[in-house]
């Protein structure tokens, strides 16, 4: 009687379905949860990994077989990447009187914010392969896996930092930047958005629709510079 | 219609593959894709009902997809045990001092922007 039991089991577990439906399941739990609850550390990807992680620890699966059952949730990643066009291009139709300030602002402090990141960690001591996946820590997920992966990081650390940098940019961003005397909506979007991408920009929304809306255009101007410049400047330095 | 938009997004990320692995290989196939339609959104002018529809529906489910992929941390436990403080200090310093450095200079641009006579 308890081998079968034990057949049953192993079969469910190892079913191909099995790791999209936990995923599925641990995903609708979260953003419930999320829903009811409006805790920022909620945050959907980073609880649904955590919870996903637990199941599969504690049905001893390895992360290659769930890799391999949810293959057909990754491989929309990239059409979802490319998708990110759309936002950006309505964003940029909106605010065309501000270019030069906006413009300015992309290039001085994305170059500050990915010089920052690296130098503290490389002066903090991590390695060669910690650093390159940290560059890319202040852009949009898809973006910033792709462009780790690309410059000799690892994809899913990348997207785990981005997430972690997104909720203390969240909680921390509108004090800090009340205390160093920013209170212009444009400047506080454009902060949040581009150190701190969609949580940031959630949190912006919040604080007015204009400040939503440079946030989310910092965002995505932030993801796509990083994306062209940083593996050419790694090309080049490296 | 969502499959039509659909269907482009996946010739703009095919169309970027091809070119990554002839003229570009420092670019990932679907950055080149991105790029490549927001240079044919601007050329037309507009974004069409399918194309906006695909978008929407996709990155409405981003974070969905995101999760696989970010459950890979698992297998990097030692790697992040190894340099935790230096992870968390590069992390969260950098951050805090990026957005007070953002937010101020683009407050002084804007303000020079808007009354360019004031400059001291």
């Amino acid at each position: 009687m308890t081998v079968e039991w034990q057949g049953a089991w192993e079969s469910v577990i190892h079913h191909p379905l099995f790791g999209i439906g936990i995923t599925l399941g641990a995903y609708q739990l979260v953003l419930a949860a999320y829903e009811k609850t409006r805790w920022i550390f909620l945050q959907p990807v980073l609880a649904s990994m955590l919870l996903v992680i637990g199941v599969l620890l504690s049905c001893g699966l390895s992360y290659a077989e769930y890799r391999k059952s949810t293959d057909i949730l990754s491989i929309l990643l990239g059409p979802a990447t490319v998708a990110l066009a759309v936002p950006l291009y309505l964003n940029l139709r909106r605010i065309r009187q501000l270019f030069w300030p906006i413009f300015t602002t992309l290039v001085i402090g994305g170059v500050f914010a990915t010089a920052l990141v690296v130098g503290l960690a490389w002066w903090f001591g991590a390695e060669h392969m910690m650093l390159m996946t940290l560059a890319p820590k202040s852009v949009t997920s898809p973006i910033a896996m792709l462009v780790a992966e690309q410059i000799g990081g690892v994809a899913a650390l990348a997207a785990v930092f981005v997430l972690i940098t997104g909720v203390i940019g969240a909680i921390c961003g509108p004090g800090l930047l009340r205390l160093v005397g920013v209170h212009s909506p444009e400047a506080r979007g454009m902060a949040l958005g581009m150190t701190a991408h969609a949580v940031g920009t959630s949190v912006a929304l919040q604080e007015s629709d204009e400040c939503g809306a440079f946030a989310a255009l910092a965002m995505s101007l932030m993801g796509v510079g990083t994306a062209v410049f940083l593996p050419l400047a790694v090309t080049l330095v490296v | 219609m969502l499959l039509r938009g659909l269907t482009w997004l996946v010739l703009f990320q095919l169309l970027g593959t091809a070119l990554n692995h002839l003229f570009i290989p420092v670019l990932p196939g679907p950055i080149i894709g991105l790029l490549l339609l927001l240079g044919f959104l601007i050329a037309r002018g507009q974004v069409s009902e399918p194309l906006s529809q695909a978008a929407s529906g996709l990155l409405r489910y981003l974070p969905l997809l995101l999760v696989p992929p970010a459950v890979g941390v698992m297998v990097y436990a030692a790697d992040i045990a190894a340099d935790f403080w230096a992870i968390v200090g590069a992390l969260v310093l950098s951050l805090l001092i990026s957005m007070a450095f953002v937010g101020v200079l683009m407050q002084r641009l804007l303000k020079h922007h808007n009354h360019p006579e004031e400059r001291p």
